[in-house]
């Protein structure tokens, strides 16, 4: 079967040069290699779309994050040293720039999907960015993508309710950081138990706080949970959630690393759960928000199962579910 | 892993003389609950909680007149007649494990630490204990995951562990080995916080040390 309609793939080859120092760091320029050859293997099932990213005017990473942190980043990746923060947080000389760019690829394909609706968006970026908070790098994250994503497609299309859905093994406190007292911003997501796992953060008991309490879900899943309580997740709690709040877009913190093969963290997912996933957010965006959804990549590190899945993921996001 | 380094300090103190009102409003005013009376010297004689002296005021249930005769009796009553003056405390040299398990015996909410001449020198309370061991157990910061691996049974098991993670520059805090809670094939649990995202190289180095991780449903 073949639909008529795109899938835009927002990446860039200025990715693959973001070093993470070699030796055992999983975050490697080889994941976007095995995600782009997954993906050509839809082409024929869709029209499949490689687009550039733009690089960003730095206002817009000061939607999220702090000026003197931005310095402090470019400082370090140009002085030759070779980590932020953290020794998990490996750099090099073009990190810094490239970091910039990879906050691009949601900002394009926002502007995409504004100028061509119907059309759906996945982003192949490094670094990731949903640990990242604002004056913090955290396990491998610079700059928040999704986060300032959410910002751009605020201030810039008036598209003022925003709901996140974030099914990386992690947490992702960055995100959660950023939009905890924000009452237009809805954040939920699935990740491994914080006791068990990094970054130790997302317990069901982080609601939002102040003007934003009751806008963060957290949905933490014990070492071992799988394809069933994901799914039961996502019928009894996030799609009721996320219709609830109305949003008039969706962006999605795409991890894979909830994989049975990656061990990254204890969660057992099969590769058919992201294409289970793909079908119900992409349903669920076609029909509170005219199709304005947008994933971006965040975690996944066993190369052959990051591929497999984010084509499965974007295989169930290109069937449309009217 | 001492309780000085947790206590509150300077400690407020009052002399067995105060009034129950005096105290009354200084409960009221500040956030503590839990008051240590003292002599002219600065000695620890006694302990005053929120709790005694809510039992002490008047009733909200008697009768108006009732009421009158005892707010009034209250209001000339001193803290020595109703303070506790066996009371269980601590020293500068006293540890957390030492604090723990005297919370667990003497069942109150906070100790006074006294100095060799019995004189206050803190107050240390179970909300103390419990930010102690967040720090030290590296709970307090983002940026860890607790990590259960199978004792495998061999000689020198954390010397192995610990030295798997340290060539590697994984940096961790907690390290617990269960010895007494063993299952049923007689090998404990070893438990260890590492700080750092890259839990993959954590398994692919605890794994080259004949360790592996164990689900909760298998612990």
């Amino acid at each position: 079967m073949v639909w008529d309609f795109k899938l835009f793939h927002i990446t860039h080859s200025r990715y693959l040069l973001h070093d993470t120092g070699g030796a055992d760091h999983p975050e490697t320029p080889e994941r976007l290699r095995v995600i782009a050859s997954a993906l050509a293997g839809l082409n024929g099932c869709c029209r499949l779309l490689t687009v550039e990213p733009t690089p960003p005017e730095k206002e817009w990473l000061l939607t999220v994050h702090a000026a003197e942190y931005l310095l402090r980043f470019e400082e370090v990746a140009l002085s030759g040293r070779s980590y932020l923060g953290h020794p998990d947080n490996q750099l090099c000389y073009e990190s810094f720039e490239i970091a910039i760019l990879a906050t691009g690829a949601g900002l394009t394909g926002i502007d995409l999907l504004e100028k061509e609706a119907g059309s759906r968006v996945f982003c192949s970026v490094r670094p990731p960015g949903h640990h990242a908070e604002k004056t913090v790098a955290l396990g491998f994250c610079f700059f928040n993508n999704v986060a300032i994503a959410a910002r751009y497609w605020q201030i810039k299309y008036a598209r003022r309710r925003i709901a996140i859905i974030d099914f990386d093994a992690h947490h992702g406190n960055g995100i959660q950081s950023t939009f905890e007292e924000d009452p237009d911003v809805l954040y939920v997501s699935t990740h491994e138990h914080p006791t068990f796992s990094f970054p130790g953060t997302g317990y069901a008991e982080e609601i939002g706080t102040g003007a934003g309490e009751g806008t963060i879900l957290n949905i933490p899943l014990l070492p071992g949970a799988g394809d069933a309580e994901v799914k039961n997740a996502f019928v009894e709690q996030i799609i009721p959630a996320v219709e609830k709040f109305r949003p008039e877009a969706l962006i999605i913190a795409a991890g894979f690393d909830g994989h049975q093969l990656d061990d990254m963290s204890g969660l057992l997912f099969s590769t058919e759960l992201y294409g289970y996933l793909g079908r119900k957010i992409a349903a669920l965006g076609d029909r509170l928000c005219e199709g304005r959804v947008i994933s971006i990549l965040e975690g996944g590190y066993h190369l052959p199962s990051l591929g497999a899945s984010v084509k499965e993921y974007c295989r169930g996001i290109m069937e449309r579910r009217k | 892993m001492f309780v000085t380094n947790f206590m509150t300090e300077p400690v407020h103190t009052v002399g067995p003389e105060a009034s129950l009102s005096q105290v009354k409003e200084l409960f009221g005013q500040r956030k503590f609950r839990h008051l240590p009376i003292v002599d002219q010297s600065g000695r620890l004689i006694g302990m005053l909680t929120d709790r005694d002296l809510r039992s002490a005021y008047p009733s909200g249930l008697m009768d108006e007149n009732e009421k009158k005769a005892y707010l009034k009796r209250f209001k000339e009553m001193k803290v020595s007649q109703i303070m506790t003056e066996t009371v269980a405390k601590l020293t500068p040299k006293s540890t957390l494990d030492d604090a723990l398990l005297l919370f667990d015996r003497s069942r109150v909410g906070a100790l006074p630490v006294v100095d060799d001449q019995q004189k206050v020198v803190g107050i240390f309370s179970i909300r103390d204990l419990l930010a102690a061991y967040k720090q030290l157990f590296g709970l307090g910061e983002k940026g860890s995951a607790l990590i259960v691996v199978q004792d495998d049974g061999k000689p020198r098991p954390l010397t192995r562990l610990t030295e798997a993670l340290e060539n590697r520059n994984v940096l961790f805090s907690q390290l617990i080995r269960d010895v007494l809670s063993r299952p049923d094939n007689g090998l404990g649990l070893i438990y260890v916080r590492v700080h750092t995202h890259n839990l993959s190289g954590v398994h692919a180095a605890l794994a080259a040390a004949g360790f592996y991780a164990v689900t909760p449903e298998a612990s």
